[in-house]
């Protein structure tokens, strides 16, 4: 017994300490190295900071080159894919396009309108920037669900910066890098995204399910008979963390132990996503605090600047829409011209019309006239022998043809 | 002379393969993602770190077995220094079996690699979510260590073939 135990603490022993031949280090340091690393990594010093960002740009670089093969075959597997469904997805996107088209100025006059009372309420004006950056590594892994992007601390993206795909929301930046950057996204079971529910304007939170949708979490009790499927979901802004207003995606039911439960099917698919936008939000105040500025003058001015430059974007929003109105009644007036045009000419080809149609019952009358008068003309016109007849060619004798010969009416 | 030397450093590279395929699948993280399958995942790093110390292969070195964890921990986005922490966990798992193996059995490996990716991959499912307040799904783990252990073998026989090549 004790000679087992006593093999058992050697094998244990020379298992941690023993150095092979070509081992640099025992497997004891190592276990004692990764133990430091994992606390210090979950400290937040400067230097420890800026030293994972340094391994991070490395790592990161090295894993975009490597992954450059199985990147070719899995675009490669996706083009094959898209090539199959090519005339579905066409006919399908024209149909899409010309619905759009309809809405889209419509939808571009409430955007200026709310821009402006966004900024009314929030007394700053925000200017977003939107910057393009290529998604360098998005190795899937079904623990994690982020991405890296190529666009770091260098191009004032901060954590926390709102990730989008076109307008749709992708995730946000948890970690920068002087070039780099990664974000998580709204599928990971770590992301929480407050949204309201459309058009039922519901008050959730939105959580991603590790897989590729997302569940609502946090309702209030009894709001949720209220939801029904393709009610839209997006950000509400609450907490400051995601702007608000932004699409995320659609709301679908499923059965779940005989309970119905809701997913959010996210609108953008992120296992197909290459580029992204990063959201650069910079605000300016409009009222400046007298403490920064002694000048009077200048305090007096700046709320006088800034409610200038609203009505001005006021001005130029109706300048815009009147544009587009004046645009629309142009093309109503030569349209109204052109169909009045057309009913002119339509009028014309009827009235030629009837005077055929006249012209030819007149014929037709006269040809039945004169085959009666061939058969009774002789009863009808006045002789000799026949005191009763009429003068030819008097319409007396023309009704009494037409009577097939009957003098009396 | 010429071939000679060529020779050589073809079998310089090809002696130092594993340890390259180490660093290709952590800097890769191999996935079939884009197949749709769901769950599936099989964690390709623990196969070849258990199989190549198991045999004390020269070109295995503990540290850059180290180092391989790091990157790992870099790409996925997992608390820096966990995955060498697992690395050098199966490590010495396979140096344990190593020591008190005195007639090699396939099959016995097979289940003590079994026995010691759930021992990791707790250990790892526990450090998160108790240390780093991570939500992960259980199952996910499970279903990595089932298709895990599942491959070991197929890849077992590639590898032997690899040390074959290498004998020969």
């Amino acid at each position: 017994m004790a000679s087992s135990r006593d093999d058992f603490i050697i094998a244990i022993r020379s298992a941690f300490l023993k150095k092979s031949t070509q081992q640099k280090f025992s497997l004891l340091t190592l276990v004692f190295f990764s133990l430091i690393i994992v606390i210090l990594s979950s400290l937040d010093f400067k230097v420890i900071r800026y030293s994972k960002a340094v391994i991070n740009e490395l790592v990161y670089r090295s894993s975009f080159i490597v992954s450059v093969p199985e990147n070719f075959i899995k675009d490669s597997f996706i083009q094959v894919k898209d090539y199959t469904t090519f005339f579905n997805k066409y006919k399908k996107n024209t149909a899409e396009l010309e619905s759009l088209k309809s809405n889209y100025v419509s939808n571009e006059i409430t955007e200026y309108e709310n821009r402006e009372l966004k900024e009314l309420i929030n007394d700053y004006v925000s200017s977003s920037n939107k910057i393009l950056a290529k998604i360098i590594v998005d190795h899937d892994s079904p623990f994690l669900k982020s991405i890296i992007i190529n666009k770091g601390s260098k191009d004032n993206i901060r954590i926390g910066t709102n990730i989008y795909d076109q307008s749709y929301l992708v995730g946000r930046v948890i970690e920068v890098n002087y070039k780099t950057s990664r974000v998580l996204l709204l599928s990971d079971l770590n992301s929480n995204v407050p949204v309201t529910i459309a058009p039922q304007n519901i008050q959730a939170i939105v959580t991603g399910s590790g897989g590729d949708n997302g569940k609502i979490k946090y309702i209030k009790s009894g709001l949720s008979d209220q939801l029904i499927d393709d009610s839209i979901v997006y950000t509400s802004g609450t907490g400051a963390i995601f702007k608000s207003g932004v699409p995320i995606g659609k709301l679908k039911s499923y059965e779940k132990n005989s309970t119905n439960e809701y997913k959010v099917e996210f609108y953008s698919d992120f296992s197909q996503l290459k580029y992204v936008f990063a959201e650069i939000i910079t605000q300016t105040n409009i009222l400046q605090t007298a403490q920064e500025t002694n000048d009077d003058n200048v305090d007096k001015n700046n709320p006088l600047d800034a409610k200038l430059k609203i009505l001005e974007d006021e001005l130029s929003i109706i300048e815009e829409s009147n544009k587009k109105f004046q645009k629309e009644n142009e093309n109503l007036k030569s349209e109204i011209n052109n169909l009045n045009y057309k009913v002119l000419s339509l009028n014309n080809e009827i009235s030629s019309q009837n005077r055929t149609i006249s012209q030819f019952n007149l014929d037709t009358e006269e040809l039945k006239f004169l085959r009666l008068n061939l058969t009774y003309g002789h009863k009808c016109r006045k002789s000799l022998f026949n005191n009763k007849g009429f003068i030819v060619g008097s319409p007396e004798y023309k009704n009494c043809v037409l009577r097939k010969g009957k003098i009396d009416g | 002379m010429v071939s000679l030397r060529t020779k050589g450093s073809f079998l310089k590279l090809y002696s130092w393969l594993p340890i390259l395929i180490l660093y290709i699948s952590v800097l890769n993280e191999f996935d079939f993602n884009y197949l749709n399958l769901e769950y599936f995942s099989f964690n390709f790093p623990f196969i070849l770190i258990f199989f190549f110390t198991l045999k004390d292969f020269k070109h295995f070195d503990y540290i850059l077995v180290f180092i391989a964890g790091l990157f790992n921990d870099t790409v996925v986005g997992l608390p820096l220094g966990l995955s060498s922490l697992s690395y050098t966990l199966i490590c010495i798992a396979t140096a344990y079996l190593r020591n008190i193996t005195i007639r090699p059995n396939p099959m016995k490996d097979w289940f003590y690699f079994l026995f010691i990716i759930s021992l990791i991959n707790s250990l790892n499912y526990s450090i998160l979510t108790l240390f780093f307040s991570f939500d992960l799904i259980l199952m996910n783990y499970l279903v990595n260590t089932f298709f895990t252990f599942s491959f070991y073998i197929i890849f077992v026989s590639l590898f032997k073939y690899y040390l074959k090549g290498l004998n020969d």
